[in-house]
């Protein structure tokens, strides 16, 4: 967990690395089987040229990211918007990463605002999106 | 069961209920898959695709298909071994030229029919598989 939370705070990130074998466990794990996502005769056909990771895989990093940050708060008060800008391709190194935006504080609660997202080792934009975390006040002011 | 077609979703259709439960060897098999380290609460968006994959088990997408974009909020840890019933409607469908989208509201409730996780999920489909469903 962050040893201190305040506006402007850049998230601890994430950084994994894509391949096809992690693409088909997470197929057999998810139970989704889209050929964009594991034929990769399949995909070199569609506009996108080759297999892509699902998004829901990519997402996965950013909300470890979260939890790494948040602890279980983001799992039990956690909430997230975000849109998927471009695939994630096997041999991309991908990043999630957040910032603090602004802290809300009432009754009790801190609302922790974040920017968040993904990106790839070119930069590229993969995800981007926001989220929301509510943390018991005097957790939060514990951890300041 | 027949899977129902992308022709056939209309706004407002609700998807069979599915439940799973959370097994141990599920979450290991996600947790190996996302590369993560394991704990005693599943991850969110384990769950949340547990909730995907249950819409997707009755509806046939045309091969192609992608995700736009995701909201999700979480109302509560869920332990390892849990059974959740994930229920998913049709909120909105577009069609364009070039391609077909369709909203989906996503809900999740645990054995006690307490909310767990709810969000929305956009997907987009390439408009000439659609067409020939």
């Amino acid at each position: 967990m962050l040893s201190e939370i305040r506006k402007g705070l850049t998230l601890p990130p994430v950084v994994k690395h894509i391949t096809q074998e992690k693409i088909n466990l997470y197929a057999q794990a998810s139970g989704d089987f889209n050929p964009i996502h594991i034929d990769e005769a399949f995909a070199a056909q569609t506009p996108l040229g080759g297999t892509i990771a699902h998004g829901m895989l990519i997402l996965a990093y950013v909300s470890e990211m979260m939890t790494q940050a948040f602890g279980e708060n983001w799992a039990s008060n956690g909430k997230l918007s975000i849109r998927f800008k471009a695939p994630a391709r096997p041999g991309d190194t991908v990043t999630a990463n957040g910032k603090i935006d602004s802290i809300e504080n009432q009754e009790g609660i801190s609302s922790v605002n974040c920017s968040i997202g993904c990106c790839n080792q070119k930069d590229e934009t993969i995800i981007t999106g926001e989220a929301i975390v509510k943390l018991p006040l005097r957790e939060r002011t514990a951890n300041v | 069961m027949p899977a129902i077609s992308y022709e056939d979703l209309t706004p407002g259709y609700e998807f069979p209920p599915a439940s799973y439960k959370l097994t141990p060897s599920f979450v290991s098999q996600y947790i190996k898959a996302v590369d993560s380290s394991s704990d005693e609460f599943v991850p969110p968006i384990a769950i949340a695709a547990c909730a995907m994959s249950a819409m997707a088990e009755s509806v046939s997408f045309p091969p192609g298909t992608i995700h736009a974009s995701q909201e999700l909020e979480f109302f509560k840890l869920v332990p390892v071994g849990t059974v959740i019933n994930c229920q998913a409607k049709v909120v909105r469908k577009l069609a364009r030229t070039m391609m077909r989208m369709l909203v989906l509201e996503l809900n999740v409730l645990d054995e006690n029919k307490e909310r767990v996780q709810s969000g929305k999920a956009t997907i987009i489909l390439p408009a000439e598989r659609a067409n020939a469903q």
